[in-house]
């Protein structure tokens, strides 16, 4: 009773022992009191974060504080980068509807470093194709495929692609679980593929069949089938079904992949999915998904067979080396050929070329050049290869006019033909005839304009001249008559003197040959100076000279007054006893006819 | 493109496969129908302006002995119910078959064909269950797979109903 004393009419507490007990109201302004400065702070701190999560303003400000932070902190949660697409791409699809330009020119920097990658990632792909293509087209292995090829009907590729392929993910489909209809459908390439829409329908059909048919539990549905070298793996998700249809063996951890994209369509479209009544057009946003599945894993190439390709492809190079260096050699050769061709006196080049695996060269040579062959030789090209086409001409260099005068007019021994300026020249101890007809020839050597003779005309006559002046003939003892056995000298002087006749227009000179009768010391000075006159006109008579304007011969006689030899044994009166010659050269027109 | 899933279900040799057989595109083989017990086939169909692809699940045909496997009726978006026009008893298993369809798939639109409708002398089928089907609201279609009559209808009458459902 004395505790209902304290409490306050009309107001009950709660106490260990009861409910019902009236409270002092001293007492309750004291309790609200103490629980003012107990936890008043703690609920005005209440309150005030009530307030604030009452306040969507308030609630805004405080997320937009930290969901920069946030969004760090998870950057790398995919996830978060799942969650974050669709509304993403709803709002850039609304800015670009709205208008397009805030975000072209955003995109403008980065367009063109994208597509240069993407050419640059095409352009890869394209060398790693073309380097097996390549690889598969140079080997013998190659050869045995191209053969498979034939036998087998197959499209080389088609063999190359089996032999060399691990794995292929050739087609996805995506299919709505509930209704087997399809909702997605990618392939690699040209992949073979029939109707989609029934392909889809009826493999639900399968999975159905079997689920059913071996009664087995939902979540060990069917989820791989396999028909020689196709496989179909399927994922089922609650509520769509991925299945990939692989070509070869794939490894384990495709599934982790197709579970992977399954997850995401159903992350992404879980809402399209539940809606789905038949309209596909949703989940054409899948397709980039569904494209991550088609992997494609190639067969390793063991270290022998890629030895053994390295080591056939070496050959190849070295041979390819071997015979572009056996080339350039010989097309370095030809080229030295052709240049000493047209380097080499009397030898034009007109044109080169191969005809028929040959090498071919055509031109104009002078016969007195050197044989192309020869040239062949010095610059190491087989004969065998070339096929020469020479035509004659004459050259007129000077080094080919003398040896082609030399080789027409063949001067006798003692006789030397110069060249020079056109003139051919003729010098040294030549015959008359010879040089008679040289005249006449010369002119008509290519490269020849004038024969000048006079050297040679010159050093004729003097030398027949002296030739002349040391003969003699020899008479009889008191007798103008020759003595006998002296036909060869009289032969012999009647040639030189002859001869001179011939020269002498040449040398343009009349000879002026004087014929000196002598006797030996007997008997008188009367009787020997006739003796010796008539023995000159007696060997003029004996020697027959032709006529010539150009030679006068005239006898004269001295008796014995220049003996040849003084003394009077028989020996010495017998060479005295003698017909002499001199003679004098006269310029043109100054002579006499020949006198006999 | 709107696609829809489509049952055909109906009596033992009521004429299912034949009645579509050239109105539907089809790659499988009717071997599927009696080893795996259905036989896909797609059929586009133009309602107004809309292009619907029915892609068909011909059903085996079932009797007293063998049962519809249900899994196959989950998702349909409508079915056929086809009564052979000259067998009587082939109306009694559609109406089986419909509840059970019903029962799987819920209420969704179907279109009762009565089919073999070239064979009038042959005809069994009661008129008066006929007018009983109808006045519960069934919508019912004669057929004839021989002359092609009917099955165009068919098609569009219940790419109707499944698109205003």
């Amino acid at each position: 009773m004395a505790d209902q004393a304290v409490l306050p009419p009309g107001r009950r507490a709660e106490r260990a022992g009861g409910i019902n007990e009236t409270v002092d109201p001293d007492e309750a302004d004291d309790l609200t009191s103490l629980r003012a400065i107990l936890v008043g702070p703690a609920e005005q701190k209440i309150q005030a974060l009530q307030a604030r999560i009452d306040d969507r303003f308030a609630q805004a400000r405080d997320v937009g504080a930290v969901l920069p932070q946030a969004l760090l902190h998870r950057a790398s949660d995919p996830e978060l980068a799942r969650a974050l697409t669709p509304p993403v791409e709803r709002a850039i699809t609304a800015s670009v509807r709205r208008d397009p330009r805030p975000l072209a020119d955003a995109l403008f920097p980065v367009i063109g470093p994208a597509i240069r990658k993407a050419v640059s990632a095409s352009l890869a792909s394209m060398v790693e194709s073309l380097n097996r293509t390549l690889e598969h087209s140079l080997s013998a292995r190659a050869m045995q495929w191209r053969f498979e090829a034939l036998r087998t009907g197959k499209s080389f590729g088609e063999i190359v692609l089996l032999k060399t392929l691990l794995f292929r993910v050739e087609q996805a489909f995506l299919i709505h679980r509930k209704t087997g209809l399809l909702l997605q459908h990618v392939r690699a390439g040209p992949a073979h593929v029939e109707d989609a829409q029934l392909v889809s329908a009826m493999l639900t059909a399968i999975r159905d069949f079997v689920q059913d048919s071996f009664r087995v539990p939902e979540q060990d549905s069917l989820d791989a089938l396999k028909v020689g070298e196709l496989s179909i793996w399927i994922e089922q998700g609650p509520g769509a079904i991925l299945a990939a249809v692989i070509r070869g063996t794939a490894p384990p951890a495709l599934r982790q992949v197709l579970q992977r994209s399954l997850e995401t369509v159903h992350l992404q479209h879980a809402e399209a999915l539940d809606a789905f009544h038949g309209d596909a057009e949703p989940f054409e946003a899948t397709r980039p998904v569904l494209e991550e599945c088609l992997a494609t894993e190639y067969r390793p190439e063991t270290e022998r067979r890629r030895h053994g390709g390295l080591i056939f492809i070496s050959v190849l190079l070295l041979a390819l080396a071997a015979w572009a260096a056996f080339a350039y050699r010989d097309y370095r050769r030809w080229n030295g050929y052709v240049q000493n061709l047209r380097n080499e006196p009397g030898l034009v080049v007109i044109s080169t070329g191969r005809a028929n695996g040959k090498y071919v060269v055509a031109g104009l040579r002078d016969p007195l050049a050197r044989d192309p062959r020869a040239l062949l030789q010095q610059a190491h090209v087989p004969p065998d290869d070339v096929v020469g086409q020479w035509e004659p001409y004459h050259a007129l260099l000077p080094g080919f006019v003398l040896p082609r005068a030399n080789a027409i007019l063949r001067p006798p021994s003692g006789t030397n033909l110069t060249f020079q300026d056109g003139v051919l020249r003729a010098d040294g101890n030549a015959p008359a005839a010879w040089l008679a007809d040289a005249a006449r020839m010369a002119p008509l050597i290519a490269g020849v304009s004038r024969f000048d003779p006079s050297p040679a005309v010159q050093a004729r006559v003097q030398s027949l001249t002296r030739a002349l002046e040391q003969a003699t003939l020899l008479f009889d003892r008191g007798s103008s008559q020759l003595r006998s056995g002296q036909e060869p000298q009289l032969r012999e002087i009647a040639a030189i003197i002859n001869e001179l006749g011939s020269l002498a227009p040449a040398a343009n000179r009349t000879f002026r040959i004087d014929v000196v009768g002598h006797t030996d010391s007997d008997g008188s000075l009367q009787s020997n100076l006739p003796l010796s006159t008539t023995r000159a006109t007696r060997a003029i008579a004996a020697l027959g000279l032709q006529r010539s304007e150009f030679l006068v011969v005239s006898p004269s006689g001295v008796g014995s007054d220049d003996p040849v030899v003084p003394g009077v044994s028989e020996t010495e009166k017998q060479r005295n006893r003698r017909v002499a010659f001199r003679v004098t050269v006269d310029p043109t027109g100054s002579g006499e006819s020949t006198r006999r | 493109m709107i696609q829809k899933k489509v049952c055909m279900l109906g009596g033992f040799a009521v004429g299912k496969t034949s009645l579509v057989s050239r109105f539907v595109r089809s790659i499988f083989s009717d071997k599927y129908l009696t080893t795996v017990g259905v036989k896909i086939d797609k059929k586009t169909v133009k309602a107004g302006d809309r292009e619907v692809t029915l892609v068909l699940w011909d059903i085996n045909g079932q009797d007293e002995f063998q049962d519809v496997q249900e899994s196959y009726l989950r998702g349909t978006s409508g079915y056929l119910l086809v009564v052979d026009g000259t067998r009587r008893e082939t109306l009694e298993t559609a109406s089986q078959l419909q509840q059970k369809a019903e029962a799987v798939s819920g209420k969704v639109p179907f279109v009762v064909v009565l089919n073999k409708s070239d064979l009038a002398t042959e005809w069994q089928v009661d008129e008066r269950g006929i007018v009983k089907l109808a006045e519960q609201g069934w919508p019912i279609v004669r057929t004839s797979a021989k002359t092609g009559e009917g099955v165009e209808e068919t098609f569009l009458k219940l790419t109707l109903a499944m698109l205003e459902g």
